[in-house]
């Protein structure tokens, strides 16, 4: 930002030379905004750095031992493996039931159903459902996934809480799919029926391979959202010691990664700080570890297109 | 070019497949070689909830037992007391903790639902008075108390304007000129619940006959304080300002170290000043001390073998569990009532 004022001096001079009229505004506002650009990542930076200096002492002394034990009552025998399973866990059922059944119903939407006042009702309705807050899914997954099905899932199981987060991104994969689908040209679906393509090969071998990079990004960065912490809680995540919460322990007690770090703050900050602070760190190197994934399998799509 | 794509698309939904795959045949291996880990052949779950005061006491006992019984389920949480008992009467769980006994109204809940219970007293905790370092006030006695906290004080902004009614109950502290900035436990917590019972309680009593308040008002505090069910966000609170005042568990008042100061506090006003420690705890000295005590399920304890093995494993080591959670254990006389509390599976409370 210093260099501001510099680079306005040298679009006044450079106009001058060149005999045009210099364009202030212009210059100004895309500092502007390069600064709002470089604000969000200014918080970002103070984030990691503080959490990453407030936790150092357990980062850089026992990270493998942190990230391999399960909860304990003493903050320097503590770990999070069972929050980093049940994260996991919950992030695979997200893939398997969110994502076939959010692209299916957009491409239902997009490509075969009529625009009727019906379809307008329920596009809506989707997109009201995308804004409702997640302690709401979190009591509907309570009363319905781990009441009403317990013999299903377990009770308060982190299939529970898997089937509640899939349902809680449904609309949002639904909406950025169909947004992706809606972005093929027609021209491709035109040219595809010209050649005697039938509907549903023009959409195989057309329309999802071109909407394919559009439709990863929205929906993987769905799966990366684990701001749930509130549903996760109310659909029985475990606040304290339990045991258990291995990988494929499906229909038994869980944990995971935000609502432990929620349990880890409210334990005496001078012993259980640094605790707190590294699995902070551990949740944020997860989600960009899964964004990144997502970036680089769209660019590969996007190459190949 | 567009079928290789798609086969990478299928490949990643079918790895997670067989991820999930699995994950659920390890499940069944689990379950078939369950009791093989540990020494003990005992299955089964224990589940134990309530005050987040005593939830370290049972974790800590919890994580031992499970170490030499693989095969048992524990989950500990710590919602607080009357929410712990709330899923304790209606039979969720299975050992409910509690910084303070059960209450009527509790006991009339658990009775309904035809849940007999057995009360172990597992050891003490005081509750700390906290302020800034910077607030001069070394001392506060109940009357102090009540005048800065109870229901009559609603309203209050500056530490001053309690000074009359501080005056009026017979105390002779002079409050500085300071705003008033009050953070405690909710109603939810047990540590709510005891302060106003050994603190407030007495002189509400005495302020009802006298008319000042209503019946509705006697057990509680004034309504418009910061309330919070996290002992840090109250921690913090009470280090940011020089007026500040607050209520925590001892335990954790120590944990915080330096940066709060734990007021000394009298019961009669101008009595003597006794600050927490762990001997001023234990001997009752200090005036905001309360016991803590696990509740068993007793019908359960008979047919679930896992539960009764894991409070006998609990009250053996049961000293050990409480020093290590910071509190203060029982003496010898009192450890033996309550384990022959529990050998004779004494049903009912035995407090007020």
């Amino acid at each position: 930002m210093a260099a501001a004022p510099h680079a306005l001096a040298g679009e006044v001079v450079s106009a001058r030379i060149q005999g045009r009229r210099a364009d202030v505004g212009g210059t100004l506002f895309k500092y502007a905004l390069l600064g709002a650009l470089l604000l969000t990542i200014a918080v970002l930076a103070v984030l990691l750095y503080s959490q990453v200096d407030r936790g150092s002492e357990v980062l850089t002394g026992r990270l493998g031992d942190f990230i391999t034990s399960k909860y304990s009552s003493l903050s320097t025998r503590a770990g999070i493996k069972q929050g980093i399973n049940g994260t996991l866990t919950i992030a695979a059922f997200v893939i398997v039931i969110a994502i076939p059944l959010g692209v299916g119903a957009a491409v239902y939407l997009e490509e075969y159903a009529q625009k009727t006042r019906l379809t307008r009702f329920i596009d809506v309705n989707i997109r009201n459902l995308a804004g409702v807050p997640s302690v709401v899914y979190g009591i509907l997954g309570l009363a319905i996934f781990a009441r009403a099905l317990r013999n299903f899932t377990g009770g308060a199981s982190v299939m529970a809480a898997g089937i509640t987060l899939a349902v809680l991104v449904l609309p949002i994969v639904i909406i950025t799919s169909a947004e992706a689908i809606r972005a093929v040209p027609d021209s491709i679906r035109e040219a595809g029926f010209g050649v005697g393509a039938t509907r549903w090969e023009v959409i195989r071998s057309h329309v999802l391979p071109y909407a394919l990079p559009g439709i990863l990004t929205g929906t993987v960065l769905s799966v990366a959202r684990p701001s749930a912490r509130p549903l996760l809680i109310v659909v029985g995540a475990k606040t304290g010691f339990f045991t258990g919460g291995d990988l494929g322990d499906l229909r038994d007690n869980f944990q995971a990664l935000p609502s432990q770090i929620y349990q880890f703050s409210r334990l005496p900050e001078s012993t259980w700080g640094a605790n707190t602070a590294a699995a902070i760190v551990v949740l944020l190197v997860i989600v960009l570890a899964v964004n990144s994934a997502a970036i680089l399998l769209r660019n590969r799509f996007e190459k190949k297109r | 070019m567009h079928t290789k794509g798609r086969w990478t698309l299928l490949l990643a939904i079918l790895s997670v497949f067989a991820l999930l795959a699995s994950a659920c045949g390890d499940d069944d291996d689990d379950a078939g070689g369950g009791g093989g880990g540990g020494n003990g052949d005992l299955s089964g779950t224990v589940a134990v909830s309530g005050s987040s005061t005593v939830e370290p006491i049972s974790s800590a006992a919890a994580e031992a037992f499970a170490e030499e019984n693989g095969g048992v389920d524990i989950s500990v949480e710590g919602p607080g007391t009357g929410d712990g008992f709330e899923a304790f009467c209606a039979g969720e769980t299975d050992i409910s903790d509690a910084s303070r006994p059960i209450d009527k109204e509790e006991i009339a809940a658990c009775e309904e639902a035809g849940i007999e219970f057995i009360e172990l007293k597992v050891g003490f905790d005081g509750i700390a008075v906290l302020t800034s370092p910077d607030n001069p006030l070394e001392c506060l006695s109940f009357a102090d108390l009540y005048a800065l906290i109870g229901p009559e004080s609603q309203g209050f902004e500056q530490w001053t304007d309690a000074q009359e009614l501080a005056t009026e109950l017979g105390a002779d502290t002079e409050f500085p000129d300071l705003p008033l900035e009050l953070t405690g436990p909710g109603e939810e917590s047990g540590t709510y619940d005891s302060f106003i019972e050994i603190a407030l309680a007495d002189i509400a009593e005495a302020r009802l006959e006298e008319g000042a308040i209503t019946e509705d008002q006697v057990e509680t505090t004034r309504p418009d304080y910061n309330s919070s069910p996290n002992d840090n966000t109250i921690i913090s609170n009470i280090e940011g300002s020089e007026g500040s005042l607050g209520w925590v568990g001892f335990s954790f008042a120590e944990a915080a170290g330096d940066s709060v100061k734990a007021m000394a506090v009298s019961e009669e006003p101008g009595g003597e000043c006794v600050e927490a420690s762990s001997e001023t705890i234990s001997d009752g000295s200090y005036p905001l001390s309360r016991s803590l005590y696990i509740y068993v399920n007793k019908a359960k304890a008979e047919e679930n073998e896992a539960l009764s093995a894991f409070v006998d494993f609990y009250l053996e080591g049961l000293t050990e569990f409480v020093e290590g959670g910071g509190y203060v254990a029982l003496p010898e006389d009192q450890v033996s009532e309550t384990t022959s509390a529990w050998e004779d599976k004494t049903v009912g409370t035995r407090e007020g």
